[in-house]
């Protein structure tokens, strides 16, 4: 990271420590919003952004992801348990899902996904037994973690923001392990990476489970988040917004999931003094945006911070990893 | 001399055409063998059966003895066979040390070891060498979408060499290239020949690169073998002026 890079990294961090205290309750949840969101976008940008796999399914995981804490936890079983679960679970059907990735790709391969996204919501709607149908569940109880109570907002908000932290520097790390080169190396060229002995097939299955196990740990922080969680909640929807902020953040920076999910969690509220207009302006901003930077916000300021400095930087593994830093 | 790679009674079909029609070779250790023949007679149809990419629909290929027919490109990397394809194959985004060390890092270690271990597999100091040894050292940290033409070329050959593989397909590695440019290709292909003891196959057209490279030339057209010998035997062969380089 250039020293520029590090300074914002250190404000930020600052901010999300020290923020909250200045904030009212709504503020408090929205941040939370952003933090447990922002663990699905990361997931994506993973699938989508470093193994060029497109996935509209991320939303369906945070879906299972939601309902396997909230049922756990609801049968007396430790948060921490079923959160573990989640992970694990949306792991072992993200490996499964990623199968038709072997054999179709981009838009197809969006298409499966997409058609896996409405069948999980279908599961959650009509299997009563299980899910509560459209009634969803309610009443999910903020956790205690190993006997520190999260009821109060701020105190989950950090849980949240903690559970972040680790899992994005667990991300990093794995990125600047080979295995980001070898993720990178399936999305510029998948033939050429096999010649050279990655083996694509392991690989993507890997790209694919991965993300969706970040998709299901942010699920079981949403439940306990919202407390109550109801089937409409993890339609596709869910699966497009996440996949705006992953693009919107700059698909493929490491920081662009963190910047998207900002702009995704905080946008609609800001522009809700236009009242009925905000979807629309909304909706201008996002055209804008694709239409003159579709590297996205972090690939707008790397574009901008090459003119002024006039000097090229390399796009290498670790500036990507590095996202914002030039 | 044993045969590293052993291709025999080789035939792919697409639908009604045959792009290569019962073709049987050796490449014996050691030796650069060039394969020519005009556009369209099933050079690269034969690599890409050969190494995976494409399922043969009859014939057997043997790497060192051991049977390899149908086995996985990334399989048979491991086993210590590289290629180049005819069109350019690097990793535009990534930087130069980033491709080389992406060619090496498989090799290394299992999967997990891979994840936990250092960022380059270990492999960075290699890296470092293949980049002076093909000359690239002052473009060692750029993207690799913004070298010249040639300097990919290079960089798609060094790619090859980074496992130190056995036996090294390299499919019109001139194609494209200045001729400066391609000296100095020439040149670096066949030090690392010497140094490494590599065998070699190569698809070309341009003869001047493939005589003066090549031990042993291989000629197809219409997807047969229609000669083989010295590159001197195979200039002065009649049905094989008559097949290409007469026109």
């Amino acid at each position: 990271m250039t020293r520029f890079g590090m300074l914002v990294f250190v404000v930020a961090v600052a901010a999300g420590v020290t923020g909250p205290f200045l904030l009212r309750p709504f503020g408090l949840y929205l941040i939370s919003m952003w933090a447990v969101l922002t663990i699905a976008a990361i997931g994506l940008n993973l699938t989508l952004g470093y193994a060029g796999q497109v996935s509209l399914a991320q939303g369906a995981f945070v879906g299972i992801g939601a309902y396997t804490a909230a049922l756990l936890t609801q049968a007396g079983c430790p948060f921490v348990i079923a959160f573990v679960a989640a992970g694990s679970l949306c792991f072992i059907i993200g490996w499964i899902l990623g199968y038709p990735a072997l054999r179709v790709q981009h838009h197809y391969l969006a298409f499966v996904t997409l058609a896996f996204t409405t069948l999980v919501f279908l599961v959650l709607r009509n299997e009563e037994w299980l899910t509560g149908g459209i009634y969803g569940i309610n009443g999910i109880q903020r956790p205690n973690v190993f006997g520190w109570s999260t009821a109060k907002a701020i105190n989950f908000y950090f849980f949240s923001f903690g559970v972040l932290a680790a899992l994005a520097f667990a991300t990093w790390w794995m990125l600047r392990s080979p295995w980001g080169r070898a993720f990178v190396a399936l999305r510029e060229n998948p033939i050429r990476a096999a010649s050279l002995g990655v083996d694509t097939r392991r690989y993507t299955l890997m790209a694919f489970a991965i993300g969706s196990s970040l998709g299901g740990m942010s699920g079981a922080l949403y439940a306990p988040l919202v407390q109550f969680i109801e089937p409409n909640s993890f339609s596709l929807g869910l699966s497009f917004s996440l996949l705006l902020m992953v693009i919107i953040g700059g698909s493929g920076y490491f920081f662009g999931p963190f910047v998207g999910t900002l702009i995704a969690v905080l946008l609609p509220e800001w522009l809700r003094v236009t009242e009925g207009y905000y979807l629309i302006v909304y909706a201008a901003a996002v055209m804008a945006m694709m239409a003159f930077c579709p590297a996205g916000l972090l690939g707008l300021i790397e574009r901008s911070a090459r003119a002024l400095g006039g000097r090229r930087r390399p796009e290498t593994t670790q500036a990507l990893v590095g996202g914002a830093d030039s | 001399m044993s045969a590293v790679l052993q291709v025999s009674n080789m035939r792919k079909t697409f639908g009604g055409i045959t792009a290569v029609d019962n073709v049987s070779f050796e490449v014996h250790s050691g030796e650069i063998l060039g394969i020519i023949g005009p556009n369209g007679s099933g050079k690269s149809t034969l690599f890409n059966c050969v190494l995976g990419q494409l399922q043969p629909s009859a014939g057997e290929v043997h790497v060192d003895g051991r049977p390899t027919t149908g086995m996985r490109p990334c399989d048979l990397n491991r086993l210590g066979v590289s290629r180049t394809f005819q069109l350019l194959q690097v990793f535009p985004q990534l930087s130069v040390r980033d491709n080389l060390i992406l060619a090496g890092q498989e090799h290394q270690g299992s999967i997990t070891s891979r994840l936990f271990g250092r960022a380059d597999a270990g492999v960075g100091d290699a890296a470092g060498r293949m980049i002076e040894f093909f000359g690239l050292l002052h473009l060692a940290d750029e993207p690799a979408g913004s070298l010249s033409y040639g300097q990919q070329k290079l960089l798609d050959a060094a790619m090859a060499f980074m496992a130190g593989p056995r036996l090294v397909l390299l499919d019109e590695p001139a194609g494209g290239v200045n001729p400066t440019m391609l000296g100095h290709l020439r040149e670096r292909l066949r030090a690392y020949h010497v140094e490494q003891s590599a065998t070699f196959v190569v698809i070309e057209h341009q003869m001047e690169f493939v005589m003066a490279l090549c031990t042993r030339v291989l000629v197809l057209a219409e997807g047969r073998l229609i000669a083989e010998g010295t590159p001197r035997d195979i200039r002065q062969n009649p049905i094989v002026i008559e097949a290409y380089l007469g026109h």
